[in-house]
């Protein structure tokens, strides 16, 4: 029997449509962007009215919004940080995350009921640093990626702070915000949200003798890099729990809806299968078979398990991997004449070969044989973006269900 | 009267070279061992940092000890008795760079003094001043940084700050093994001690050096950084660390530069038209015997980054 509480399933949430999907999909509180002080530049980002309305969404399922406040600031960057805490605060966040210690203080100072989660940016990597921070009244550390799941162990049983833990997704192959390749090679701020992924460039690797220099990534015909695979902990996820983490997260505020449903819909099942049998727990080759449909890197369990070698990182072409598109969504469904009305997302058509896929792991595949447009007339293909269809199917499907189909 | 007393600051690799530059005129120097380190540029065992200290400090100078590293559990263990050690050698501060240190110093209610010096991570004032309540006696600020941020935090900080004036600037840690695992990778035999570099793939004058150690797989700087010419701001701005990073580097070159920019802050601060004067000879001197495949620039002190 396990002794421990059900941890949380945290999940990243680029914007408005990507946060309903993850917490229709099982995840219990997502971590999204604002306009401010977060890494991801790029990520849709949220205004503070959609922060309301994500807030008001999320309440619906008990679930709780983060926001990542996660740059190491300069001087110029610290206006406006007291507002932007306490506006948090009023659309109802429940924690920021945070690594820049100035805007810690600012938080703690603007908005002190607001929860502070220290960053990975921080690289918390021991149990020191950890006592540090719960001393300092914080109730959260997010874990550096080049921490152990003995080491977890270590931390929590020195410590008594909450442990959140990255369980899939890309990962930085420094010590997260311990790197300044972009800076240096492109002048964009890696921890202001300008990281140019400078680590996964191809490069040569010179060897440096005293009669010159031997270029030993052109002698091997193979360009030097230090991209790294990325993380699923989807075998191994007891693992974890059992080491008492108390957050699970999932990377990726950059990721599609199809990546965040698929993969958080995989945890969810893995973590309630494993608290309703622990002793009984297996693992299912479906999940893993559902992960590798969102993966887009080889998969690594990185630090957990000891320290990564060459096979952890990517050399080389990329793989092949399959890819899937993420080809509709299911809008309404009527049990009587079978027919799903589905949102076009990806082109699709007759003769096509689907898969469905909802919350609670619930999956089948089928051959698109009649497809109707909005006015009911057949059709061969449905081309236009976002265009209502009328698809027959095999079983009963849900709104927000999605249909997936192979590149 | 202006008290304004800079203080020149180098790294040391062995016995050898910390003797040689603080001859040279450096007024403190950094040294550390890899256990607990990082990058320093060579091992100094206690009983040599027993033995620097005494040397040091007999000149009213002072040493630095590195204790840098991004600690994991296993380093905590030996973390307190390696303090405990330096505390009674007397050395003149650590420079720390994991925010575990202000717990295990109060744990072991340690009174050595910590310089802060969280690489990247030292980029704004108000971040120093939270360190500052929680025991740090200076910093060093981080080198992606204009000029004129470092004033400003000079500005708005009531401890010494310290920079970065030469030499290679470190801008990636991993703690994987990156060089290893591309021998590996390839099925070639890894020399660790070979000295490598990188090079962005067409980009022909790229030079990063690239080294591993116990802490991992570090990268530095394409440039040296060489502020010879600019001392004239540092010192108005009464930066109070003026630092020579000298990893990687000949002891030979090292302690021409560290004379030079003795020279150079001495003038300076006595004469600030012959400073003006001499700037060029003393930017010519370090162009004859800066190695032909590192170059020389300003780093971020002058350019503009986005993000």
């Amino acid at each position: 029997m396990t002794t421990k509480q059900k941890p949380e399933l945290l999940a990243p949430a680029g914007n408005l449509e990507k946060l309903k999907f993850a917490i229709h999909y099982g995840a219990d509180a997502v971590y999204i962007g604002g306009r401010q002080f977060g890494l991801r530049s790029k990520a849709g980002n949220f205004t503070f009215d959609e922060m309301a309305e994500g807030v008001e969404f999320a309440n619906q399922y008990g679930a709780k919004v983060y926001v990542a406040t996660n740059i190491i600031a300069h001087n110029e960057n610290l206006d406006g940080a007291h507002e932007y805490f306490k506006k948090l605060y009023e659309v109802g966040i429940s924690a920021v995350i945070a690594a820049d210690p100035a805007l810690i203080d600012a938080c703690r100072e603007a908005a002190p009921d607001l929860e502070v989660h220290i960053s990975t940016q921080a690289s918390v990597t021991n149990w020191k640093t950890a006592e540090f921070w719960k001393n300092e009244g914080l109730p959260r550390v997010v874990l550096a990626r080049e921490v152990s799941v003995e080491e977890i162990k270590e931390i929590k049983e020195n410590v008594d702070i909450e442990i959140e833990a990255f369980i899939h997704g890309a990962m930085c192959i420094s010590y997260s915000g311990r790197c300044v390749l972009s800076n240096h090679m492109t002048s964009r701020d890696a921890n202001r949200g300008g990281c140019a992924q400078s680590c996964r460039w191809k490069y040569d690797l010179f060897e440096d003798g005293t009669d010159g220099t031997v270029d030993i990534s052109d002698e091997n015909d193979e360009k030097y890099t230090m991209s790294s695979q990325d993380l699923s902990m989807v075998e191994h996820l007891p693992d974890l729990i059992e080491a008492g983490v108390d957050s699970l997260k999932i990377e990726g505020r950059m990721k599609s809806i199809h990546y965040v449903a698929t993969v958080v819909n995989v945890y969810r099942k893995i973590i309630d299968a494993y608290f309703e049998d622990p002793e009984g727990f297996e693992l299912n080759s479906e999940w893993v078979d559902e992960i590798w449909k969102a993966a887009q890197r080889n998969l690594s369990t990185a630090f957990y398990y000891g320290e990564p070698t060459h096979k952890d990182q990517l050399y080389g072409r990329p793989e092949r991997l399959p890819k899937y598109d993420f080809a509709g969504l299911v809008l309404d469904y009527d049990p009587e004449t079978q027919f799903a009305t589905i949102q076009q997302r990806n082109n699709f058509g007759v003769g096509d070969e689907v898969e469905f896929f909802g919350p609670n792991f619930k999956r089948f595949k089928q051959t698109i044989v009649e497809l109707y447009d909005e006015t009911g007339e057949p059709i061969e293909r449905a081309k236009h973006a976002m265009m209502i269809t009328k698809v027959k199917i095999d079983h009963p499907v849900h709104y927000l269900d999605m249909m997936r189909k192979q590149k | 009267m202006n008290q304004y007393k800079p203080e020149l600051q180098a790294t040391a690799k062995d016995l050898d070279e910390l003797f040689r530059l603080s001859d040279a005129g450096a007024d403190s120097i950094y040294v550390g061992h890899q256990d607990f380190a990082n990058r320093a540029s060579g091992d100094l065992t206690i009983d040599e940092i027993k033995q620097a200290t005494e040397h040091l400090q007999a000149q009213n100078k002072k040493i630095y000890v590195m204790v840098n590293a991004i600690y994991h559990n296993e380093h905590l263990k030996a973390l307190p008795s390696y303090l405990k050690q330096l505390e009674s050698i007397n050395v003149d501060g650590i420079v720390a760079g994991d925010q575990a240190i202000y717990q295990v110093i109060k744990d072991i209610g340690s009174s050595l003094s910590i310089n802060w010096h969280p690489s990247t991570l030292a980029t704004n004032y108000q971040t120093l001043k939270f360190w500052h309540k929680r025991g740090l006696s200076r910093a060093t600020l981080s080198n992606e940084l204009s000029l004129d941020a470092v004033r400003e935090i000079k500005e708005q900080v009531d401890f010494p700050i310290d920079i970065q004036i030469h030499g290679m600037t470190n801008i990636f840690q991993s703690k994987r093994r990156l060089v290893q695992n591309y021998y590996d990778h390839v099925g070639q035999y890894y020399d660790p001690d070979q000295k490598r570099f990188i090079k962005e793939d067409r980009k022909e004058d790229t030079h990063y050096p690239i080294f591993e150690d116990k802490n991992g797989t570090h990268i530095m700087s394409n440039e040296d950084l060489m502020m010879i010419d600019h001392l004239d701001i540092i010192l108005d701005a009464e930066i109070d660390g003026l630092k020579i990073e000298g990893i990687l580097k000949e002891t030979d070159y090292n302690e021409a530069i560290v004379a030079i920019y003795r020279e150079a802050i001495d003038t300076y601060l006595a004469d600030p038209e012959a400073y003006q004067q001499k700037k060029s000879g003393w930017k010519q001197r370090i162009y004859q015997i800066q190695p032909n495949d590192r170059r020389l620039n300003t780093g971020f002190y002058f350019k503009e980054q986005i993000y």
